[in-house]
């Protein structure tokens, strides 16, 4: 033993040594570092997690954010359908009533037409008539009874339409 | 064009390496070959305690670990910068060592300890090969000659530190073993008294192993580093230039390897030693053969 160097001195010294040395690193080595390694192994975690999380948000709201855009497209096309048929129904009631006016327009005219015909008729009735009669007096060189000849030449306009009519 | 002038000429390198080992060989040899002793030479005593040079040299590698390690972490940062970013690597490299092999759990228990001797030897065997270390000292009178007593020698040089290593390696790993398994069971692998004879006598060499264990972790370590500062030695004074400069490369990995070599099997007894008596046998099989790879693999690196 003597002869390797070992003795208890020495033993002892390297001993003291090297507990001091186990202790001092475990104070200015392994406790800071190893917290330092477990703090950013933390923060690295968090953050990652956080990123993650963030991505998730983004993704959500991108989904929701085209959702709402097909939704506004659908609505719009609703609206524009929508939109299109009240034209045409507009049109169509347009159209519809200014043919019934035209129509009740020329429904009037024809009934003017008509009844001014009838008093044009009538007036020409009477007044050849009344031609009728007065050359029929001059004719004869005598006034003749006028209502009965009245009678007798309305009998004869009607005779004569008759047989225009026939 | 810069790598063309940094580029010395072969021959011009041939003749100047010629010429430095012959000149040395021929003018500047050593009188006498380097005086070889086992026991550390002691420089002087404080009180009666005596002080040698490899006492010196650990009181050395102590301040300088942990002056480093605290101005590495004096102001620590998030983001690591300098020494605090080397401090840092190797720390965490120590750590993921420990836990590769010994699981998280047990990995950050047995740390503590596995990383000291790691960083302790390889802090002293490194140290050994400065230069100044074992060839400055004093004259001193031993069995009726002079010798030098170097001031400074490495202190893995030294059986007692070595055998102090291999106390804190053993004495920790029954430590670790008893408080996981608990002290009765523990105890049951050395004083194995239902297993009849056999058993009980496996008991014994397990025992044994322990105090093998000793001898071999400090005699294999004191082995190593003293052998290369003798190799050196030698190999200087024979051929006093350039010879030494393979070796010295050889030292600085056989150093490495040491270190290496102490703290890996430390964690691999203790990881055993915590896994339990009954599933040794499996565990032993199953677990020691990484083990073993992967102190294989790590040494070659």
């Amino acid at each position: 033993m003597e002869q390797l160097g070992i003795n208890l001195p020495g033993l002892v010294a390297q001993i003291v040594n090297f507990g001091l040395l186990l202790l001092l690193l475990r104070l200015v080595a392994y406790k800071p570092i190893l917290g330092m390694l477990d703090q950013r192994a933390a923060r690295i975690r968090e953050s990652m997690e956080r990123a993650e999380e963030i991505r998730r948000q983004a993704q959500r709201a991108e989904a929701e954010f085209a959702e709402r855009l097909n939704e506004a497209r659908r609505e719009g096309q609703a609206i524009v359908t929508r939109a299109n048929e009240a034209a045409v129904r507009i049109q169509r009631e347009a159209e519809e009533r200014a043919r019934a006016e035209a129509e009740e327009f020329l429904r009037k005219a024809r009934t003017e037409i008509d009844r001014d015909r009838q008093r044009a008729i009538a007036e020409l009735r009477a007044q050849v008539a009344d031609l009728t009669v007065l050359a029929a007096s001059r004719v004869i060189g005598r006034a003749l009874d006028k209502p009965a000849h009245l009678a007798i030449i309305e009998e004869t306009i009607q005779q004569a339409e008759k047989a225009k009519l026939s | 064009m810069p790598q063309e002038r940094s580029r010395l000429p072969v021959p011009v390198v041939v003749v100047v390496v010629l010429g430095l080992l012959v000149s040395g060989f021929l003018f500047v040899r050593s009188p006498q070959p380097p005086h070889v002793e086992v026991a550390a030479e002691r420089l002087f005593t404080i009180g009666s305690f005596p002080i040698t040079n490899t006492i010196l040299t650990a009181w050395i590698v102590v301040l300088f670990l942990v002056v480093l390690f605290r101005l590495a972490t004096r102001t620590m940062r998030l983001v690591p910068t300098g020494l605090q970013n080397l401090a840092e690597a190797l720390v965490e490299a120590l750590l993921n060592f420990c836990v590769g092999v010994a699981g998280d759990k047990n990995g950050r228990r047995f740390f503590a300890l596995v990383g000291t001797i790691f960083l302790f030897v390889l802090t002293s065997n490194w140290m050994g090969l400065l230069p100044g270390v074992g060839t400055i000292g004093l004259w001193m009178e031993k069995d009726h000659h002079e010798v030098l007593a170097p001031l400074f020698r490495s202190a893995s040089t030294d059986l007692n530190m070595t055998l102090t290593l291999a106390l804190y390696s053993v004495i920790a790993t029954q430590i670790f073993g008893a408080r996981t398994l608990g002290i009765r069971q523990y105890a049951s692998k050395y004083i194995n008294l239902k297993g009849g004879f056999i058993g009980f006598y496996v008991g014994l060499l397990e025992f044994l192993a322990e105090v093998a264990k000793l001898i071999s972790f400090s005699f294999r370590l004191f082995g190593n580093i003293f052998a290369g500062e003798i190799l050196l030695g030698v190999v200087s004074f024979l051929v006093p230039f350039v010879a030494a400069i393979p070796f010295y490369g050889l030292e600085v990995f056989v150093g490495f390897v040491q270190a290496l070599v102490f703290a890996a099997l430390t964690l691999i007894f203790m990881t055993i030693a915590v896994s339990g008596h009954g599933e040794e046998h499996h565990a032993g099989e199953h677990e020691s053969a990484p083990h073993a790879a992967q102190v294989e693999a790590a040494a070659s690196h």
